[in-house]
């Protein structure tokens, strides 16, 4: 720059200059100033020596002390005016610099940015996915008019356990409705209506609506009108509502479809109208909404229970209020009909609530998971940047040289760290849109409420931004902040070297992504354990060869299914056959009241309601359930003789200790029998009809002879062959009967059983899934953090080398500090994952949150992998070539 | 202080209006201008690198000199070095800064504070 030599003055006056005046000052005028100072110097030197040198400084300083204060005080000036226009001029000037250089920085390196931006995209899209998920499931208000104010009530049913609202009778809701003020009262229940349409007949579900539910709800039809209280007089004309999709599917969205008939279960329907597109009926579907029409008889029924309630608080009230309003009621209606209504108890509780109550923990879980994901990708990335950065600390320097500030260092980096955040975001939603339809097209989500309200909108727009946006800075500043305040000599003097404050930083990061990836690996592997425990229980049915499907009649025909089940029996390739009125394990199914004659209640208490199942004489042998003691179902068996066979969970219940054969029974209340009495003929083995995962129910097989109304069955094939080959034969045998019929639900017993572990394999898989990639994550950052390491002691490593340290001693030197940093993450990680599973209970089977083996199997997996991750950088350092390795300082 | 301001009031400093004296025959480079100011008032006025180059910016920043961008021809020495150049500016500037001066000495005659001119004058004098 400059040929005149520096003496100690010139360097003395360049320094001052440095540390007074403002850069912007200093860029345009020092060099002009030192070289004039050189001449005044000079010339002093040889007037008065070195005294003469001291003044000529001594004589600048003044000068340039009053210089320096007034230029500064114009640069802050200029930065604080009011002159706004001005000064953000200068700032978006340097942000413009700061995105151009970034721009510039990233496309220099284009494998650093392409991993960084993949990796990030696989960790932004996995939490874009998941969060649509858990936002239209748990987040989003119901799609209803101000869904705050609606509340579930109803019963307290004993089985179900606290906090479950269940179902009521017409006669109690139509008291709840009459007597209650806080709160507006509505009652539905699901039906089922087969509908021509196409030439083909078809089964929809529905929804009947008790006390004008549609009006509570409020949302308003597409076309038409809702279905009010008015239509439920039984004198009032049969009217539907269609849901959108039936309405486009019957009437390809004719508007003139208002006022025209449908025959529904073989009666006409006048549509009166269709609702929105997005309407789902509180998180179930519903093709069709029909009014209830009861007549007097059905309206004071306390016994059948099948009413779902929902409220709408009225303007202004709490949730508190309403609660003690309908526990005044329930005490009334305790006194008024103690033979119903003992032991009422009317549960008020947010709508959405009990909604999506069961799904909130498989749900966090999963957001926690990619959560963990993400943190470990920034931990990763950090890393990353960092091991660039320290190839990149003499460009730094020297631009911290050329007078950059700390800050401006910073902001650079943390510029480029963003711009890849973005860029990484911007893929990520890709990913995301990726993974989530991968995720609905698999199925693997649709057992979960309100599904059909997921999608990726504005909503997840706005997180997925806010995440890699968040992501940007986390990583970004852990190289930001090293590198700024590291003194720019000691990394001009040090090159790409790196420091020890560096090393520390990264060690520390990669002991935070084991760690992390210790509780996401411990929380897969307790799901793991508990899917495949789960798997292993035995269902208590042989479901290998057993073909399934389900008919309802629309009408009562008593003669129907004992014909079509004589048919389907014939078939060629069928060993036996059966009908059930619901298959085993997939639910509870329908109860009554279990009631012992000899031994009946004290007054005032109720019986326990049990699970019935109407079966036909081959069921258990062709299910695979197994004659314990006594007889089965037999042909003989009528309904002037009935009789009923018990599982064991219900003699363990019920008779503990006794004999159970011949104990008359019967079930129902006292004025509302099933039958009259039966005694218990057999015993049979349990099946696991709540699921896999809990325990067996008792049970009440009764004769289809004793109960012949029954209007749905399930047909149970045994087939010689795959039973997916009896399908069409099975089919046109019913048809045979009557064409108007739908068969639905064909499946093999072995996809009912797959049906139950559904949820349980979803969790399990994605659970996986995620651990899986955080594994690789962390295991790079080991792998990439001894490689550096291996780097900065090159040195060292060569000297040892040169020593005569033998290969197997280096080696060790770099797997040992491999094994300190997943030793160290481990312990950190299992403190986390015994803090953490234990928000996972619910979601496990068989083991508990802290199960010893699991916990030993992924830690012995982490140490296992990390040790493969320092294999080759251990081995790169028994290559360290001493002569190269000393020369390179 | 606003330009038109700085226009219509210019104050000009005993220092600056020795730097703009100095420019107004020949384009100067830093040392030269210090050297020519002191040799002019006898070394009474010695300008540092510091308080030219303060005087400098605002000079320029007001635009009453400018940077040559060429060298003056026969110039020899230093390329480094930076020329300066009064502009028309600067020029009436410095202009009217002596006639307020010579506008003040006036005064100060007429009070007899100084001697007529003339018989002050011991050489060259035209009265």
């Amino acid at each position: 720059m400059t040929d005149y030599a520096l003496t100690p003055a010139l360097r003395v006056y360049r320094r001052v200059m440095a540390l007074l005046l403002p850069r912007r000052f200093r860029e345009r005028f020092s060099h002009q100033m030192l070289a004039v100072f050189a001449e005044l110097e000079s010339e002093a030197r040889q007037r008065a020596g070195r005294r003469g040198v001291v003044a000529a400084l001594i004589s600048e300083l003044p000068g340039l002390v009053r210089l320096a204060a007034r230029e500064r005080r114009a640069v802050r000036a200029q930065l604080h005016s009011p002159n706004v226009v001005q000064r953000k001029g200068i700032m978006l000037d340097s942000l413009a610099q700061d995105l151009r250089f970034a721009i510039r920085s990233l496309r220099r390196s284009p494998g650093f940015t392409l991993v960084a931006t993949l990796t990030l995209a696989l960790g932004v899209g996995a939490n874009t996915a998941i969060f649509s998920v858990v936002d239209g499931v748990l987040l989003r208000p119901l799609p209803v008019r101000d869904p705050a104010r609606l509340v579930a009530v109803g019963e307290q049913s004993v089985s179900a356990g606290p906090g479950n609202v269940s179902v009521t009778s017409p006669a109690n809701l139509y008291d709840w409705q009459r007597s209650a003020r806080s709160v507006r009262i509505a009652g539905y229940a699901s039906v089922s209506g087969t509908i021509m349409a196409h030439g083909e007949p078809q089964l929809l579900l529905g929804t009947q609506s008790i006390g004008g539910i549609m009006p509570l709800l409020g949302v308003p039809p597409v076309l038409g009108r809702l279905i009010t209280e008015a239509d439920e007089d039984p004198a009032a004309p049969a009217t539907v509502v269609l849901s959108y999709e039936s309405w486009r599917d019957l009437f390809g969205e004719d508007r003139q479809a208002i006022g025209k008939s449908i025959t529904m279960n073989g009666t006409p329907r006048t549509v009166v109208g269709v609702m929105p597109p997005a309407f789902s009926f509180l998180g179930g579907p519903s093709a069709f909404y029909v009014p209830a029409r009861y007549d007097a008889k059905v309206r004071e029924n306390r016994d059948q229970y099948y009413i779902q309630v929902v409220g709408r608080l009225q303007l202004g009230t709490s949730l508190e209020r309403a609660r003690t309003e309908m526990e005044t009621i329930a005490a009334r209606l305790r006194r008024d009909w103690p033979t119903f209504n003992t032991n009422l108890k009317i549960l008020v509780l947010p709508l959405q609530e009990t909604i999506v109550g069961g799904s909130r923990t498989q749900l966090t879980v999963l957001m926690g998971a990619v959560a963990f994901v993400l943190l470990i990708t920034c931990a990763n990335l950090g890393n990353l940047l960092l091991a660039r950065a320290s190839g990149r600390r003499r460009e730094i320097a020297v631009r911290q040289a050329l007078g950059a500030g700390q800050g401006r260092v910073a902001r650079q980096l943390l510029t480029e760290s963003l711009l890849l955040a973005l860029g990484g975001g911007a893929l990520g939603l890709v990913v995301g849109k990726l993974f989530l339809d991968l995720l609905l097209a698999a199925q693997t989500i649709t057992n979960l409420p309100r599904s059909d309200e997921i999608a990726l909108d504005g909503r997840v727009l706005a997180f997925t931004f806010g995440v890699s946006l968040l992501a940007g800075v986390i990583f970004g500043s852990v190289p930001a902040w090293q590198l700024s305040r590291a003194s720019s000599t000691a990394a001009l003097r040090e090159g790409t070297k790196g420091s020890d404050n560096q090393q520390w930083a990264r060690s520390i990061l990669v002991v935070s992504e084991i760690a992390l990836a210790m509780v996401l690996l411990t929380g897969a592997g307790l799901l793991l354990r508990s899917f495949a425990l789960l798997q292993r229980v035995d269902a208590g049915v042989r479901q290998d060869h057993v073909l399934t499907f389900n008919v309802r009649l629309p009408r009562d025909d008593r003669t129907f299914f004992p014909r079509s089940l004589q048919r389907v029996r014939a078939l060629p390739g069928v060993r036996s056959a059966a009908l059930v009125s619901q298959l085993p394990i997939s639910g509870r199914g329908i109860g009554a009241w279990f009631n012992r004659i000899d031994r009946p209640l004290p007054p005032g208490t109720n019986p326990t309601g049990e699970a019935y199942r109407v079966v036909t004489p081959e069921y258990f042998e062709t299910m695979g359930i197994s004659l314990r003691r006594g007889r089965g179902i037999q042909t003989t068996d009528t309904r002037d003789a009935p009789v009923v066979v018990v599982n064991e969970a219900l003699v363990r219940k019920y008779y503990r200790g006794e004999d159970p054969l011949g104990k008359p029974v019967y079930l129902g209340a006292p004025d509302n029998r099933l039958f009259n009495q039966a005694p218990i003929v057999g015993v049979v083995s349990d099946t696991r009809d709540a699921g896999l995962g809990s325990d067996p129910l008792p049970t009440v097989y009764i004769p289809l002879a004793v109960i012949p109304g029954w209007p749905s069955f399930s047909y149970v094939l045994r087939t010689q062959q795959e039973p997916n080959a009896l399908i069409v034969a099975a089919r046109s045998a019913i048809r045979e009967l009557d064409p108007t019929l739908p068969v639905r639900n064909v499946e093999s017993m072995d996809e009912v059983l797959a049906t139950a572990v559904a949820p349980a394999r979803w969790s399990t898989t994605l659970l996986g899934v995620f651990a899986g990639v955080a594994l690789v994550i962390a295991v790079l950052g080991v792998f990439g953090v001894l490689s550096f390491v291996v780097t900065q002691r090159a040195r060292e490593l060569g000297i040892r080398i040169a020593l005569g340290a033998a290969p197997a001693q280096v080696r060790r030197l770099v797997v040992a500090r491999g094994v300190a940093l997943v030793l160290a993450g481990v312990a950190l990680g299992i403190v986390g994952a015994v803090a953490l599973t234990r928000f996972m209970g619910a979601l496990l089977f068989g083991v508990t949150p802290t199960d010893p083996a699991t916990y030993v199997a992924v830690a012995v997996i982490l140490v296992g992998a990390a040790l493969l991750a320092s294999y080759l950088p251990a081995r790169r350092a028994t290559r360290v070539d001493p002569i190269l390795a000393l020369r390179a300082e | 202080m606003s330009e038109s301001e700085s226009r219509n009031v210019p104050t000009v400093s005993p220092q600056v209006f020795h730097i703009l004296l100095t420019l107004v025959d020949d384009d100067l480079h830093g040392y030269a201008i210090i050297q020519e100011v002191a040799a002019r008032t006898d070394g009474e006025l010695r300008l540092t690198a510091s308080t030219l180059y303060a005087a400098m910016k605002r000079l320029l920043e007001s635009g009453w000199i400018e940077e040559r961008s060429s060298r003056p021809a026969g110039a020899a020495d230093d390329p480094r070095r930076r020329y300066y150049r009064l502009t028309k500016l600067g020029r009436e500037i410095a202009r009217a800064e002596a006639r307020r001066l010579e506008q003040l000495a006036a005064m100060a005659r007429a009070k007899r504070l100084l001697p007529p001119l003339g018989v002050a004058a011991p050489k060259g004098s035209r009265a």
